[in-house]
């Protein structure tokens, strides 16, 4: 047997998606790989070629992750969801008090013996979105019934994104928003939807003015500073508008691979504003490509819906796609100054460590359910 | 399936009501600002930009034979500041401005006080500025400091610290040998700085720089973004000995101003090889300092002048060489009086008046002018059999034979090449005078430098070689390429000419009616020959010259196995005698005395008999830099004991071996430095600032500040005995 037909073997599931998950990888190591091509990086003795090799390596381990959990079954995911929500509160709650402060934010805390520092955020989001959808398709049948559905899910809704929001508002609200997308697929009662919401906004505020007691653990001065930078700044800020040089540079067909000239300005090309290098080197077809990649993975996605029989993976499968194309979206929009600065990643593009991991699981999970149903047909 | 139905139609409401118009807004930004609006971020593109510019490589040193450096870059540091660096943040700046602003106005720049200087950064950050200039020639260690400040320390993104790395080139040895050291300034190339300028200055390298203003043309560097590390310069060892370059400097100097003459140089060479030992230029100018003799042009090289009677060394060479006269033959002289086409001619040493005729030695050494002109019109005025019907053709090429006619060719810019007039040649302005004054040492041109070389081929048994000034480049210590010695011409005359011109040459001081006869020494023996040429005397309206002389002496030593040549010129002396005897062979004498006197070489070896008896007396007494005295004292095999910490140390006798004491030295007031060896000596009272000057040699005898006066800048005079 050949490598291929080996390789295509191992991979069942939606193809289409194993290409999704290839192609963005692909379009991660390029825009690494582009900026250690050229001189202007040659500097500390190949400390680029560490960087590309780190980061290739990442990407290679999140493959793997991807591989590892679309070997699981996705059932299992439900049974884990209720230990892996209890489990994250703790953790959050530990994240916000004595967490790692990287960048003036507690967003990280340090695995025990091995000593490297994780993203808490990242792995509440997968437990709350499986957990929702676990509860959504286990009540399917009393559904609009207040205490025993909508209870049992707000409760951890609040309580994590709230714990998330002190450090990272951005990912709180994106988590929190692809909940009440979940339930409204899921046909939960649009009052409650409107509760929730307002629940949400309640516990804002509070977050608020505890920010206004304790700016140490809550981040107001960030979010008013960077709404007012989007709200007062037509043009946008320093960074906004190197982001807007570097597209405007691109054109329609871009400046080629590895000829970025904004990389230079932008604080974090390879994070926050990829979107924009993408788009210089690539041109808006560069752009459209990464736009039309997330879109694609929502309309397989859809189409992994109708065929599913089951309301869990379904519910799943949506939940997780939700969350990465919002993201996306989110970090494509900062770059195209439709938002506030947010500092949330394009998944599986920019580089940035442990993120990739998670999202590679994301795209496991969404694998495993595919496997599934394509095994039933 | 309902269930399923419903919830698939909410999946399609999700789609086409958020996903997709999402998804369209996002398509059309992208392309209204890389299109439809492209044009003006594109343009504010250019306005910021980055570019990789040079960065100057570090120019390699220039050093003496034994290392000391003669011009050397040390670097400095621009510091600016960038208030609106990229990733300053607000907090940042806010909450370390008081202490940056403190650290400044206290270390940096006192027109500032603290609150000013917030003050002044505030507006530069409100201005936008992004280069403003905080420590202009900032040291290392001061910039060491600066970027420990508050604020500075976050670095140059967070923290808008902004040092750039330019160099200055010094001279610690000032005047000594400045000019041929050189410079390269405003595209002009001068001396060895010049000459050597693509192996001193290395490759540029290149760094990203950041352009913020593009009206002034400002750029900053971008952190980490050196594109090529530049290379440095390689070293440049010259042939140059900083002692004997120091005696010449000081010897001319003095004469200069005795005399004052318009210009001197003096030249130093090292016979077997041709490498210049020592090499100074003088020059009278009016500075804004008030006039005074400066290493301003290099006459060694540059300057050819009229050379008189140091060239009747080559006059008589050629009639030796074609064995028109020898040593003994007595030749008229004509009390000093003659005439050649109605132009009198005389001689300048009053001796002659009284002498009819007299030997070879005795014309040479007395430097008669009409002897010699009246010898070469007699054997190349007319063509004659003797002459191969040459006549003054054969003469000429008697000088080319010597290579007279061609340049040194020494490795700096700016040599002037030597003027020979072709025989009979109308276009050289060739007249029947030209013969008899040519045996004298006029109607031709000559360099300093190319009348030592001369001279120095025939103390070499006629082997002519090529002076040159540098001997090695070097990358850090490393022995990148050797300059060896170059033969130009094995044999410029038969071994027979060289000798008895030796002979000569040592008339010239030995015989009693040497010109020079008054600066010999029973030290050592020297040969040479004066020369006192006329300038400006073409302009002669009447009787009287408004042209002075042009004093010099050209010899080595010792005579009898010459080591150096030297030839001291001095042009224009206005007091105080002109003869080269008077004026410039002081100057000869000055210098040959040092070589003599320093070169271990030349001393007889003392007797290993009177070492052994010698070394029953030791030292007491003694004050020493502590390693030297260690290093002299284990070279002679004495016992010591004690260590004193000190720099200094001071020794004292205690039966067979010598006790160490502690010696420090005061850092306010004047050291006595009584006993000590000139270079320490030196070293201490320079440190403190003090002015030195030396009289005699040997140790310190004497000192004109008496020890324990505060310093002050004072000028202290050493005797030496």
């Amino acid at each position: 047997m050949s490598l291929g037909a080996r390789i295509s073997a191992e991979l069942r599931g939606d193809r289409a998606i194993w290409a999704i998950v290839l192609i963005l990888s692909l379009f991660s190591v390029l825009a690494v790989y582009s900026s250690t091509g050229t001189l202007a990086y040659r500097v500390n003795g190949g400390n680029t070629e560490s960087y590309l090799f780190k980061h290739a390596l990442i990407i290679v381990g999140g493959l793997l992750f991807t591989y590892m959990s679309y070997l699981l079954h996705y059932m299992r995911f439900n049974r884990w969801a209720p230990y892996l929500v209890l489990f994250s509160i703790p953790m959050l709650t530990y994240t916000v008090f004595f967490g790692a402060d990287i960048n003036d934010a507690r967003r990280w805390i340090e695995v025990p013996f091995i000593g490297i520092t994780f993203q808490t955020s990242d792995f509440a989001k997968l437990a709350l979105i499986t957990y929702i959808a676990r509860m959504i398709s286990a009540r399917q049948d009393y559904i609009k019934d207040f205490n025993s559905t909508f209870v049992p899910i707000i409760v951890p809704v609040l309580l994590i994104c709230g714990l998330i929001a002190p450090a990272d508002l951005s990912t709180a609200i994106l988590l929190f928003i692809t909940s009440l997308i979940m339930m409204f697929i899921g046909r939960v009662d649009t009052r409650y939807i409107l509760l929730l919401l307002f629940l949400g906004v309640v516990v804002f505020s509070f977050l608020v003015t505890i920010g206004r007691f304790f700016p140490d653990f809550v981040r107001v001065d960030t979010w008013t500073s960077r709404v007012s930078d989007f709200v007062e700044s037509p043009e946008g800020g320093y960074q906004i508008q190197q982001a807007k040089i570097a597209i405007a540079n691109g054109n329609i067909f871009g400046l080629g691979p590895g000829n970025s000239i904004q990389r230079n300005f932008l604080p974090s090309p390879y994070a926050d504003f990829i979107y924009a290098i993408i788009c210089e080197e690539y041109g808006i077809f560069g752009g459209f490509a990464i736009i039309l990649l997330y879109l694609f993975l929502f309309f397989r996605v859809t189409r992994l819906i109708t065929k599913s029989p089951k309301a869990f993976g379904a519910m799943l499968v949506m939940g997780l796609s939700v969350s990465l194309i919002l993201q996306a979206f989110t970090n494509i929009a900062v770059s195209l100054h439709l938002v506030p600065v947010t500092g949330i990643t394009l998944p599986l593009v920019s580089m940035g460590g442990t993120s990739v991991l998670f999202t590679c699981i994301s795209f496991g999970m969404i694998l495993s359910v595919s496997k599934y149903i394509e095994s039933l047909e | 399936m309902q269930v399923k139905n419903e919830v698939l139609s909410r999946v399609y409401v999700l789609l086409f009501g958020v996903i997709l118009p999402m998804a369209a807004v996002l398509f059309y930004r992208t392309v209204d600002i890389a299109v439809i609006q492209g044009e003006k971020w594109r343009e504010r593109g250019k306005d910021l930009y980055i570019a990789p510019r040079p960065v100057e490589a570090e120019r390699g040193n220039i050093m003496a034979r034994d290392g000391s450096l003669l011009a050397t870059s040390i670097p400095y540091f621009d510091i600016y500041m960038d208030p609106n660096s990229t990733g300053m943040s607000e907090a940042d700046f806010l909450k370390n401005l008081d202490t940056l602003s403190h650290c400044i106005a206290t270390y940096v720049d006192n027109n500032f006080t603290p609150g000013g200087f917030r003050e002044f950064i505030l507006q530069k950050r409100v201005e936008g500025a992004r280069y403003v200039p905080i420590k202009r020639k900032a040291t290392y260690l001061q910039k060491k400091q600066i970027e420990e400040f508050p604020l500075f320390n976050l670095g140059q993104m967070r923290g808008g610290f902004i040092a750039r790395k330019l160099s200055e080139r010094v001279r610690p040895f000032g005047l000594l040998a400045l000019r041929t050291v050189g410079y390269v300034r405003d595209g002009r190339k001068i001396g060895l700085e010049g000459s050597f300028d693509e192996i001193l200055g290395g490759q540029p390298g290149q760094q990203f720089m950041l352009r913020v203003d593009p009206q002034q043309d400002i750029w900053i560097p971008t952190e980490d973004l050196l594109e090529i590390e530049p290379e440095s310069g390689s070293d440049i060892v010259t042939t140059i000995d900083i002692n004997i370059q120091d005696v010449t400097e000081r010897a001319l100097m003095r004469a200069l101003n005795a005399h004052g003459a318009d210009w001197g140089t003096a030249i130093v060479m090292e016979v077997k090889t041709g490498a210049i030992a020592a090499i100074a230029n003088l020059r009278r100018l009016d500075t804004e300092g008030g006039p005074g003799y400066y290493e301003a042009y290099n006459d060694a090289i540059a300057s050819a002048t009229e050379p008189g009677s140091t060239f009747k060394l080559a006059t008589m060479m050629a009639l030796m060489e074609d064995g028109f006269v020898q040593l003994e033959d007595t030749i008229p002289i004509f009390k000093g009086r003659t005439e050649f086409y109605k132009l009198p001619l005389e001689d300048s040493n009053p001796l002659s008046f009284k002498i009819d005729s007299t030997s070879i030695r005795n014309v040479f050494a007395m430097s008669s002018n009409v002897g010699m002109a009246t010898l070469i019109d007699r054997h190349y005025g007319t063509k004659t059999i003797r002459n191969k019907n040459k006549g003054p053709e054969f003469f000429i090429d008697k000088l080319k034979q010597f290579n007279l006619h061609l340049p040194s060719n020494i490795e700096i810019e700016g040599e002037a090449p030597p003027f020979i007039k072709e025989a009979n040649s109308r276009e050289d302005g060739w007249s029947g005078t030209t013969l008899p004054w040519m045996a004298m040492g006029y109607e031709l041109l000559l360099t300093p430098l190319q009348i030592l070389n001369f001279f120095n081929a025939v103390a070499n048994d006629g082997k002519m070689m090529k002076p040159y000034l540098v001997q090695e480049i070097q990358q850090l210590g490393e022995t990148q390429r050797v300059f060896k010695p170059t033969v130009v011409k094995r044999n410029i005359a038969s071994a027979q000419t060289i000798d008895r011109a030796r002979e000569l040459l040592l008339e010239v001081v030995e015989n009693e009616w040497g010109t020079a006869n008054k600066l010999r020494t029973s030290a050592y023996k020297f040969a040479g020959k004066t020369g006192t040429s006329q300038i400006n005397y073409q302009r002669t309206t009447n009787k009287n010259r408004v042209g002075g002389y042009q004093a010099s002496f050209a010899g080595y030593f010792p005579a009898d196995a010459p080591k150096y040549s030297c030839i001291v010129v001095i042009n224009n002396p206005r007091q105080r005698g002109f003869y080269g005897a008077e004026v410039a062979g002081p100057v000869f004498r000055e210098i040959a005395d040092f070589c003599m006197k320093s070169r271990l070489e030349f001393r007889p070896l003392l007797d290993t008999l009177t070492i052994a008896s010698a070394s029953v007396k030791l030292p007491d007494g003694v004050i020493g830099e502590q390693t030297d005295v260690r290093k002299i004292l284990k070279q002679l095999d004495v016992k010591t004991y004690g260590n004193p910490g000190t720099e200094f140390l001071v020794t004292e006798v205690r039966n067979d071996s010598l006790l160490l004491e502690r010696r420090s030295v005061p850092g306010d007031v004047v050291p006595s430095v009584v006993g000590m060896g000139l270079r320490d000596a030196l070293f201490i009272l320079e440190n403190r600032g003090l002015r030195v000057e030396v009289e005699g040699s040997g140790k310190v005898v004497l000192q004109s500040v008496k020890a324990g006066t505060p310093v002050r800048g004072q000028t202290v005079r050493l005797t030496l005995g």
